[in-house]
């Protein structure tokens, strides 16, 4: 399909033309930032940073039921709640996330609850042009205006979104769109390219990952864990902001006669993530939890579904209380060997 | 102002002390305004240190913040002393602890820093966005002073600062073992202005505030476990039998989270502003807690971490303590 | 006609004074609202502020922490650190937006049961000024 254009005055337009109530944008609610549905008028903001709270939040929420039951009952009432989804505004890099967390939910067994929104969900993305000091995503075969995991590419031009079509599920949203959107012009695309050129040339941390997983197994004892773990606090903010981690906790909860099952984001740098029932905890201190947290993401993950689980969007880096920074640690792992 | 000579030089004596486990002091981070904690075990290592306004964390919690490993059988306890370095507003903590008998006085060496003020990590990076470079500091009267790598950078104390400092009523360490550099003025004159303005607004309006705020919690505890005053072995948020508060995250819950992390600080907070610090989603936490701090001023004369030989608020009591609410 | 609404109060009563008064009242055929749920703890020192909490998250309209009057306490101090407790709790929730309405602390001893319906009767009368609770109650969650 050919590349079209939606000016920038027609996003309202665009927004209810197709159903507003099926939209997913970036909005500030109170102190974080997240994809949520627009709010009253149709200002949308996309210039905003990428989001605080990652999109896996909308695929796989904190808190999800995942049955309910009652005093009596012998079958479970399990629901798989799914409704379309068009979510606009999403960084190339959380976008790539999703392909990578797809690896995970569609292996066997295969989990509806994620499957099903991620079927009725459209992703229009939006290449990034002002990167932030910790993006690193083209170390990971990502980019600022990397196409993977969306259905449409949307570039800001100015006074208009250049949207490139990419899926069958982009072409439909354009086609039901009919003529607000416009067709491009022959400088558009070129437009575009200088502009995701720019971003690309304006990010300025990396690695070279590649050496990476094959190193960290011979790293096992190394004191860089130690080194590393000494000042962590042992929250969850890194996790739980990860485009890609995902970690669950399953969990009931009882009101007189009704309950329900339901799992809730854990996370690994929590102490009591891998505590025994019996007392004992194999990953007892910061050391093994950090080891964790980096060889899941950057060994284990790669052994089993040959991807490395980070897209380098820089969230950990960002909101680290105290600066524990994952490019800094890989850049150890690699001068370690 | 502290003086880093004298800082290195006594963090060098100290870590090379037999009875000393490590000590703990700041560094640069890895890049732009970040600093990160320091942890010394060789005196090559002290070279390092360093204290300028970019060291707005408090690291008071590392005392408590210890994951203890069973000791093998036949060998004995790591019982050495840890040394640290503290800000006014840090050896609060350290007093505090000590009135709740947390520590013990002789497990602990406190190096005090006068301190004029740290600056807030978010209004630093919005003033100067995307700094790669590590960028010094320093105090310079009524500026801070950037070393960025486009020059030196003079900024009014009150656009960069953290808002605790600007109302410091203890820029001078309470406690300390070892002084570095002079005493600093105290001016600073806590009002408690934003506690007021919450106060004026209507329950309802309260209410809205409170309830987006919460809302936007995650979870992720980071306000607690930083917090050097949260050291309870075994914290209700952990528990599960019974279940004080519940995983899901909802607006139940969180509200029931934000009130009892609250509470468990009545009278014991000492206004470090770690938790609102350290919080990704920006949760005012601090104005939560200084209601509290607001109340037990005035209602019970009482300043947490103050007077190491006070009773803790809450285990002590007047027969006369005002009662006018009760029926 | 809609119903009128009737409040949901949660008291936490020491056994020692409250608990004894509100049975002087039982027994002395005293009427009161039955709005009260009592749950009969040994102590005020004993009710953790967690519990208020708990209870407005579980369906409370209001809460009730009663005790011995200062200075009669079965274990000498129990309500006297109950009492710098809830003054702190009092204000807390008020300035996250609970209505005062919803807290109450009162000082009832063995032989006030006249004391005792007076205190219910003003906790319910408050309570139905404002209504049912419903700001961080567990059940308006959407599952």
């Amino acid at each position: 399909m050919d590349n079209m254009k939606l000016p920038k005055e027609k996003v309202g337009d665009f927004l209810a033309k197709l159903g507003k109530e099926k939209f997913r944008v970036p909005r500030e609610i109170g102190g974080r930032s997240e994809f949520a549905p627009p709010n009253g008028e149709s200002n949308v903001d996309f210039s905003l940073p990428n989001t605080t709270v990652p999109l896996k939040s909308l695929f796989y929420p904190q808190t999800e039921t995942l049955y309910r039951f009652e005093v009596g009952d012998t079958v479970p009432k399990t629901s798989v709640v799914a409704e379309e989804m068009i979510i606009m505004g999403v960084r190339p890099c959380d976008a790539r996330a999703l392909t990578i967390v797809d690896k995970l939910f569609s292996w066997d067994p295969e989990d509806p609850y994620y499957l099903a929104k991620r079927e009725k969900a459209t992703l229009i993305g939006l290449a990034c042009q002002e990167p932030r000091v910790n993006c690193f995503c083209t170390s990971l075969g990502g980019g600022p205006a990397s196409t993977e995991g969306l259905d449409i590419l949307m570039t800001d031009l100015g006074d208009s979104y250049l949207f490139q079509v990419l899926t069958e599920k982009g072409e439909k949203i354009c086609q039901e769109a009919g003529d607000i959107l416009v067709k491009s012009e022959d400088n558009d695309v070129q437009a575009a390219e200088k502009a995701h050129n720019d971003a690309a040339s304006k990010i300025v941390r990396g690695i070279e990952a590649d050496s990476i997983p094959e190193k960290l197994p011979q790293l096992w004892e190394s004191d860089i864990w130690k080194k590393t773990a000494d000042p962590c606090l042992g929250c969850g903010t890194c996790t739980f902001l990860c485009p890609t981690c995902h970690c669950f906790d399953i969990q009931d909860e009882i009101e007189g006669i009704e309950g329900r099952r339901y799992r809730v984001w854990d996370s690994c740098m929590f102490t009591e993530y891998t505590l025994h029932t019996s007392g004992h905890n194999p990953r007892p201190t910061g050391r093994e939890r950090t080891r964790n947290r980096i060889n899941h993401k950057y060994s284990y993950y790669v052994e089993k579904f040959e991807v490395i689980a980070c897209v380098g969007c820089g969230r950990c880096i960002n909101l680290c209380p105290v600066n524990i920074d994952i490019l800094n640690i890989l850049s150890q792992v690699k001068e370690a060997l | 102002m502290a003086d880093l000579e004298k800082l290195i030089t006594v963090a060098k004596e100290t870590v090379s002390r037999d009875d000393v486990k490590h000590l703990i002091g700041w560094r640069q981070g890895t890049y732009g305004f970040r600093v990160s904690p320091h942890f010394i075990t060789e005196p090559e290592e002290a070279d390092k240190l360093i204290f300028s306004p970019l060291c707005n964390s408090n690291l008071v919690n590392y005392l408590t913040w210890v994951e203890k490993l069973p000791v093998p059988r036949g060998q004995e306890a790591d019982t050495r002393k840890v040394a640290l370095m503290v800000k006014g507003c840090d050896s609060r903590a350290v007093v505090q602890l000590l009135i709740e008998q947390g520590i013990k006085r002789e497990d602990v060496i406190v190096i005090g820093c006068p301190c004029e003020g740290v600056i807030d990590l978010a209004k630093a990076e919005e003033m100067f966005p995307n700094v790669l470079e590590q960028v010094e500091a320093r105090w310079d009267g009524e500026k801070i002073v950037f070393k960025l790598p486009d020059g030196e950078k003079a900024v009014p104390r009150e656009d960069v600062l953290a808002d605790k400092c600007l109302r410091c009523r203890y820029p001078n360490p309470v406690l300390s073992d070892v002084l570095l550099g002079d005493e600093v003025k105290t001016e600073g004159n806590d009002d408690y202005a934003d506690v007021d303005g919450m106060e004026e607004k209507t329950t309802k309006e309260r209410w809205a505030f409170w309830e987006e705020q919460f809302s936007s919690c995650i979870r992720c505890y980071s306000c607690r476990n930083v917090c050097p005053m949260c050291y309870c072995e075994d914290c209700i948020l952990d528990r599960l039998n019974p279940t004080w508060i519940n995983r899901s995250n909802n607006i139940s819950e969180n509200t029931a989270f934000h009130l009892a992390r609250a509470f468990h600080l009545a009278g014991r907070c000492i206004e470090c502003g770690e938790c609102e610090r350290v919080c990704p989603v920006n949760i005012p936490i601090m104005t939560l807690n200084r209601k509290l701090t607001k109340e037990v001023r005035e209602k019970f004369d009482y300043d947490p971490g103050t007077d190491p030989d006070s009773k803790p608020l809450q285990a002590s009591y007047l027969p006369n303590d005002q009662e006018n609410f009760i029926l | 006609m809609s119903e009128q609404f009737e409040p949901n109060v949660v008291a936490f009563l020491c056994n020692w004074c409250t608990y004894a008064g509100a049975d002087l009242a039982g027994t002395s055929r005293m009427h009161y609202e039955p709005n009260v749920n009592i749950i009969r703890v040994m102590c005020s020192g004993r009710v953790n502020p967690l519990f208020v909490v708990n209870a407005l998250q579980q369906g409370a309209d209001s809460v009730l922490v009663s005790g011995c009057h200062p200075g009669d306490c079965h274990y000498m101090e129990g309500n006297y650190y109950a009492r710098r407790r809830f003054t702190l709790m009092k204000e807390l929730l008020d300035y996250v937006g609970v209505d005062p309405q919803r807290f109450h602390m009162s000082w009832v001893s063995a032989s006030e049961g006249n004391k005792w319906k007076d205190v219910v009767g003003e906790v319910v009368k408050e309570t139905k000024e404002v209504g049912s609770f419903e700001q961080f109650q567990r059940d308006k969650i959407n599952w």
